[in-house]
């Protein structure tokens, strides 16, 4: 369960509090950076309505997407494998291609500029949210849905009163998920140069980047302030009263030996006006919508069940077309690459295998200092319900602060760590993969210990299970799924931030390591080379793929067979 | 000398909200060696947070619980327990399973398997040390739970709904089981302590029957069930027992 709102209301009085200070302390000895700061406010707007609409969608493509691969059984062997490659594969990449299509279609006017980066946005946000609805739609109990049969639900009647409700609780986890990747997309995509020339549109993003670029440190913290305040604001009035309400559609049937009571969303926001006018206003024209939708379906259904033959034809057809629209799209892919790889590669093609190598230690590295403190961190969080409730919002603002927005504080501090005598740039690469890749590990591993049944942790502790033991024989074993869950998911963001870590500019300075991500910004800004780009890309989503086929998703089937916490 | 088990004016409280909800209230008993005692109460009535209280995985807000004179202490290797749901870790194998206790109590290696072969075979498991929980059917895991609780031979044996989730006949079976080990003054334990809320198995199984009311659970009455063993469901003295139980209840 996550804290309650009371305490953490307390805590927000705090954190405002301190967060309040520090902007007026930066304000009165800074006036020069105030008065910069006087347009934060309309930035912050601009920048929560780009994330607003890019949601939008997602939320639509993910229930359409999910809908279709759950119950369509063609479709999902086509869609499946598309969106598992399109989720681990770094999307920053792509980026500049998506710019430059953008701006040329809209022939420079910046709304090409502004649907770029809603599309980055949108791409990061969606993904996971769309295998959220899969993955509900695919566990629903088989009495429900031969309940939901029985009383003649289909179509539109269907999807409203069993499959949207079951999707709702993890649709709402990953929009939590997809807040967070996106404002790391959005941060690092409204102020970008692709081609020589900038493209930059006004935002919370491009502020911090600026003030970083400057190495304007009162400007870095009053826009880090100002963003850490709109994620807390939307967390403390959007998602967490929203997953408080999805409790309610929760599948499990509980043993645990208090029955949790659930929360009511706003019940701290009962002052608020509830407007039932309006509400009954928006139902009233949403109405002969889903009705329509439902007379379609149901004739559809109708003509559909009456001609069998029709059906087999149907069907015949449409294997048919999907086959050849699969061969053609598949031949044409690989035709395209047959013909890049036919010319002569560019010499510095011979840089990829080394690059990757050192990208991939990188990580590893990060990887490895974020196992050994979110390990045992999570175990006592996970443990402890009063450290929780106090911790768990605090490590859930620094999660949702974005690697990108930090990189300038980042940089910074490596700065002052290796004084003059060490590889600041190496150091602050490795932060930032850190920075992105830990929270995934924390989170998840939390969730892995609280979901470890009371029973057992009673039976553990009534053996006499304590220490060495206790971890090897309970905790270990138990938390293996969410481990691995944690680092698929870490290891996928920790490539994303090798794009915005290794080639950095600060105070003035670049601030380059070698490696793909290095390679890939070369490929964009100083020696633009667009055979480069599509190498660079391609060596990442060889190696991104292979460690998700060979490593991840073996050990992770392994791994829940046996450590499934069922019996 | 002590009573094996001395539970001195239990009281249960949980707070929310600042209100106070109370679960139990002064329960009292004692139990010696060689006793076999049930709880029994309406579902709701507290009996499995009395257990848990017992085997101190739970505080009382009030009163206490002494173990042999002592105050009692969850990881007490002289009393075990075993639980409604199994309880059993999914990823260690039926012998892994029973060593669990020995293992925390940091028996030697040999020791370990010998005691856990010893009690596989007590409760006839023996060719399944191998297995994993999932791979058995619901009366072999409670099997595996009795021998682990079973395995550090402890003095008293706590056992909260033991057969509540097993079909009626492999609880019955397993019921004349636990009353063999029980007899068997070779074999661990001295003493039982179970929970249920099926008045005809306390009445089959126990010498001693408390019966507690409604939430807050109270004690109602303690009844010396002197029937001779072994017992007859089918006997009007046995029926006279349940019915007098149940007026008590209801």
């Amino acid at each position: 369960m996550r804290a309650t709102v009371g305490g953490l209301r307390r805590w927000l009085r705090y954190v405002a509090g301190v967060l309040v200070l520090t902007g007026a302390v930066a304000a009165i000895v800074f006036p020069q950076a105030a008065l910069n700061a006087l347009q934060l406010p309309l930035l912050a707007v601009f920048s929560t309505t780009r994330m607003v609409v890019a949601y939008v969608f997602s939320l639509l493509f993910a229930i359409t997407y999910g809908h279709t691969a759950a119950t369509n059984k063609r479709a999902a062997v086509v869609l499946l494998p598309v969106l598992d490659v399109l989720q681990s594969i770094p999307i920053l990449g792509f980026f500049p291609a998506a710019l430059v299509f953008f701006v040329a279609t809209f022939h420079g006017h910046p709304i090409g500029i502004e649907l770029a980066v809603v599309f980055l946005i949108f791409t990061s946000m969606s993904w996971n949210m769309a295998f959220g609805v899969y993955e509900s739609l695919t566990t629903i109990p088989q009495d429900l849905e031969a309940a939901a049969a029985s009383f003649g639900l289909t179509g539109w009647l269907r999807f409203r009163f069993l499959a949207f409700p079951a999707a709702i609780p993890k649709l709402v986890y990953n929009s939590i998920l997809s807040w967070t990747n996106g404002w790391f997309f959005l941060v690092a995509s409204e102020i970008f140069t692709a081609g020589g020339t900038e493209f930059q549109r006004p935002g919370l993003g491009a502020f911090i980047a600026i003030a970083g670029r400057n190495g304007d440190t009162p400007s870095i913290a009053i826009g880090i302030g100002v963003l850490a305040a709109v994620v807390l604001a939307l967390d403390i009035f959007l998602w967490r009263p929203l997953s408080a309400y999805s409790e309610r559609f929760r599948m499990e049937t509980a043993t645990g030996r208090e029955i949790p009571r659930v929360p009511s969303p706003y019940e701290r926001f009962r002052w608020l006006p509830r407007l039932p006018g309006v509400r009954h206003w928006i139902l009233a024209r949403l109405q002969p919508v889903a009705l329509g939708y439902h007379r379609l379906s149901l004739r559809f259904e109708r003509s559909y069940s009456g001609h069998p033959k029709v059906i087999k034809d149907v069907r015949r057809i449409d294997l048919a077309l999907f086959v050849v629209v699969f061969i053609l799209v598949v031949s044409a892919g690989l035709f395209g690459l047959a013909q890049m790889f036919l010319r002569p590669l560019p010499p510095s093609a011979a840089l990829l295998p080394s690059a990757a190598f050192l990208s991939f230690s990188r990580l590893l590295v990060a990887y490895g200092i974020a196992l050994t403190w979110t390990v045992p961190v999570a175990a006592f969080l996970g443990e402890s319900e009063r450290a929780s409730r106090y911790l768990t919002p605090v490590l859930e603002l620094f999660a949702s602060l974005p690697a990108t927005a930090l990189l300038p504080v980042i940089v910074g501090f490596a700065l002052v760590l290796t004084a003059s005598f060490g590889d600041a740039a190496q150091l602050a690469a490795i932060l930032i993969a850190l920075f992105s890749m830990q929270w995934y590990l924390l989170f998840n591993l939390i969730a892995g210990v609280r979901s470890i049944p009371d029973d057992l942790k009673d039976a553990a502790r009534s053996f006499g299970l304590r220490g060495r033991t206790y971890w090897r024989r309970l905790l270990l074993p138990a938390i293996t799924p969410s481990l691995l869950t944690g680092s698929i998911t870490a290891w996928g963001a920790g490539w994303n931030a090798l794009i915005v870590s290794e080639y950095i500019v600060y105070a003035k300075q670049p601030f380059v390591v070698p490696g793909l991500g290095s390679l890939l910004n070369q490929a964009v800004f100083t020696a633009p080379d667009s055979e480069m780009l599509l190498l660079t890309i391609l060596t990442m989503i060889v190696v991104v793929l292979a460690m998700n086929k060979l490593l991840w998703r073996p050990l992770f089937r392994r791994a829940s067979q046996r450590f499934r916490l069922e019996v | 000398m002590h009573p094996l088990l001395e539970v001195k004016d239990v009281t249960k409280s949980y707070f929310e909200n600042g209100k106070e909800f109370k679960v139990l209230e002064l329960v009292r008993f004692d139990l010696a060696e060689r006793d076999f005692v049930c709880v029994v109460g309406p579902s709701g009535c507290g009996k499995s947070t009395l257990l848990r209280i017992i085997v101190g995985l739970d505080k009382p807000t009030s009163g206490a619980v002494l173990f042999e004179g002592e105050p009692i202490r969850a990881d007490n290797p002289q009393v075990a327990m075993v639980f409604q749901s199994f309880a059993l870790f999914p990823w260690l194998t039926v012998q892994q399973n029973v060593e669990l206790g020995l293992e925390a109590k940091g028996t030697v290696l040999e020791e370990r398997h010998r005691l856990a072969r010893k009690f596989i075979d007590a409760v006839g498991l023996t060719g399944f040390e191998d297995a994993f929980p999932r791979e058995l059917s619901g009366g072999m895991k409670q099997r595996v739970g009795i021998a682990r609780a079973l395995a550090i031979e402890p003095l008293l044996l706590c056992m909260d709904e033991p057969f509540s989730s097993l079909d009626p006949l492999t609880a019955q079976n397993l019921r004349d089981e636990i009353l063999q080990l029980w007899a068997n003054p070779d074999l661990p334990p001295k003493a039982v302590l179970m929970v249920t809320h099926a008045i005809e198995e306390a009445v089959y199984l126990a010498d001693r029957v408390i019966v507690l009311s409604s939430r807050p659970g109270r004690m109602v009455a303690e009844l010396e069930i002197d029937l001779p063993r072994p017992r007859n469901r089918k006997e009007p003295e046995f029926y006279g027992w349940v019915d007098e139980i149940y007026s008590l209840i209801v």
